[in-house]
């Protein structure tokens, strides 16, 4: 089983000679709300042992002064899991997009030295500073079944069995955590940010947003997710409603085969092949369509 | 449970739209571009040679000829190149960013894709006039210095629409690898698309595949060319 991932190069021994109270500095690229203007700021710091992204940017809160002595609101920023499990500290560090709390200062300053530079993802709308709404990613979840629909008034018993070889390709599918990084990268992926109309409102405009969602790409996470999901003994049951959904509006035929999303996924998901079998899927589910009914 | 929303009137199509894309690039369009090669390549072996291969093009008839033209490359070309322009319109190229070597290759077929269309417009023009007919010769094609191309003195008038100057020779060059390159790596993809290669291995190999392709399509393109460009004709 390949998987193609660059999670070895962001996870390799630190040969860096950092010490404690070492004087490095952070470039943030800010914006104080949806569609503000965007603005640089710089703050110094002093290294401490282990420090991560998300170590600086709590730094930075306890004490938001930028290097040239204003004193500023703080950096804003989403991360829960702290280990890399649930993507909610996506952003762009050095121009590459990962996980904050993954990513070490030490190993940041050892590949260029001086100066650690976050922005926020492309992609997605900016909420604020660092944070993104990356609720479209759920939207496309959504679409794609990524789920196995089961009701629980009664036990059903055990499931099917799965062969080992099965599950292990499920497995590395299951690792994803929506973080958007193969989004990201994809050049098939673009933003969508709508604006609010003269008097529209609030459900005229989320109906309005949804319906861009469900048209635009869904992306190489959810084409991963409908083989996951496709592959599963009792999801299975519903694969014809996701291969629909991998050939409606915005589907796998979006794909460009650049094969970027590989590349920058940190769960070392094997995207490209997931694609290629997705469709196969798809062009197998299409001619069904066409002659078997 | 919400359902997908329906879709636009392009988003209903564009699974069947861009699978056609996909095959029509092969067939008949990269088809006919192997066959071009091949007839034109003939030109090593002497004008008379190639005007041979010219007569057995035309000796199809001058009615079956213009359809087969029609149907199978000019159309099929021209709907290529207009869902491709689409293609091209709605990515967003970010090779600065992600310097992949995969990357590379997508952000190259885009490019070569409008180059090759762009070549093979002026090339068409240049050598056929676009349409035949008889209005359209005398006050377009003629008047352009197009449709240079004789089936019955192909040799000579081939070689001089290749031989007119140094810039079109060099728009030759650059247009013969376009094409073979958007060819050859569109295969690559196509076998994505389609899921004839699916893991990273076998992709390595169709990679390996198509350059080999890549390659014979160039070295015939170029002989071709290179045929072209130095045969004289007294
Ligand atoms: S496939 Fe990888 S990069 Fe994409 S959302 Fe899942 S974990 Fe993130
Ligand atoms: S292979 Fe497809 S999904 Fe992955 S980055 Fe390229 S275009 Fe996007
Ligand atoms: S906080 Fe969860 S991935 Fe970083």
């Amino acid at each position: 089983m390949n998987t193609t991932s660059n999670s070895s190069s962001f996870h390799r021994p630190i040969a860096s000679d950092c010490q404690p109270g070492q004087r490095f500095y952070v470039r943030v690229l800010r914006q104080d709300g949806p569609r503000k203007r965007r603005y640089w700021q710089r703050f110094a710091l002093e290294y401490e042992a282990d420090m991560n992204c998300i170590s600086v940017l709590q730094r930075i809160a306890e004490n938001p002064r930028t290097d040239d002595g204003r004193d500023v609101a703080p950096v804003a920023w989403e991360c829960n899991c702290l280990e890399e499990v649930c993507g909610a500290c996506t952003m762009l560090i050095n121009g590459w997009v990962r996980q904050a709390c993954t990513a070490l200062v030490a190993q940041l300053l050892q590949d260029r030295p001086g100066e650690i530079e976050l922005r926020p993802m492309t992609k997605f709308p900016v909420l604020r500073d660092l944070v993104v709404d990356r609720s479209r990613i759920f939207a496309i979840l959504e679409k794609i079944l990524a789920w196995v629909p089961v009701d629980s008034y009664y036990d059903l018993g055990p499931g099917p069995r799965q062969s080992q070889e099965a599950q292990q390709m499920a497995y590395l599918y299951s690792k994803c955590m929506s973080c958007g990084c193969c989004l990201e990268a994809c050049p098939q992926f673009l933003k969508i940010e709508l604006e609010y109309r003269e008097g529209e409102t609030p459900e005229a405009y989320n109906a309005r947003l949804r319906t861009a969602n469900m048209r635009a790409y869904i992306g190489s996470h959810a084409i991963a997710q409908v083989e996951l999901f496709n592959s599963n003994p009792i999801g299975a049951m519903n694969a014809t409603e996701r291969l629909d959904a991998l050939v409606a509006e915005g589907g796998i035929q979006v794909c460009g085969n650049s094969q970027n999303c590989v590349r920058v996924c940190p769960k070392g998901i094997p995207l490209t092949t997931a694609i290629a079998r997705a469709g196969r899927a798809a062009t197998r589910h299409i001619f069904r369509k066409w002659f078997d009914r | 449970m919400q359902r997908p929303d329906p879709a636009s009137i392009f988003g209903r199509y564009e699974f069947l739209v861009r699978r056609l894309h996909s095959l029509i690039g092969l067939l008949p369009v990269g088809a006919f571009l192997f066959i071009h090669f091949v007839t034109n390549f003939s030109i090593l072996d002497g004008p008379a040679t190639f005007q041979m291969r010219v007569d057995q093009i035309h000796s199809l008839g001058p009615i079956t000829l213009p359809v087969v033209e029609w149907s199978c490359i000019l159309l099929p070309i021209v709907a290529h190149a207009l869902i491709g322009l689409i293609i091209v319109a709605r990515g967003k190229r970010n090779l600065l960013y992600y310097r992949y070597a995969r990357n590379f290759r997508y952000t190259f077929q885009r490019w070569t894709g409008v180059v090759a269309f762009a070549f093979i417009a002026w090339h068409v023009f240049d050598t056929r006039g676009w349409i035949q007919e008889s209005w359209w010769v005398a006050h377009v094609t003629h008047p352009l210095g197009g449709g240079t191309f004789d089936a019955a003195r192909a040799a000579a008038t081939a070689t001089a629409s290749v031989q007119a100057s140094g810039w079109v020779a060099a728009a030759y060059l650059v247009g013969v690898l376009a094409c073979v390159y958007h060819l050859a790596n569109g295969v690559w993809t196509m076998g994505i698309t389609w899921g004839a290669w699916t893991s990273p291995a076998a992709q390595r190999w169709a990679t390996m595949l198509c350059a080999a392709v890549g390659l014979g399509l160039a070295v015939m393109g170029l002989g071709a060319l290179w045929g072209m460009a130095t045969t004289v004709i007294r």
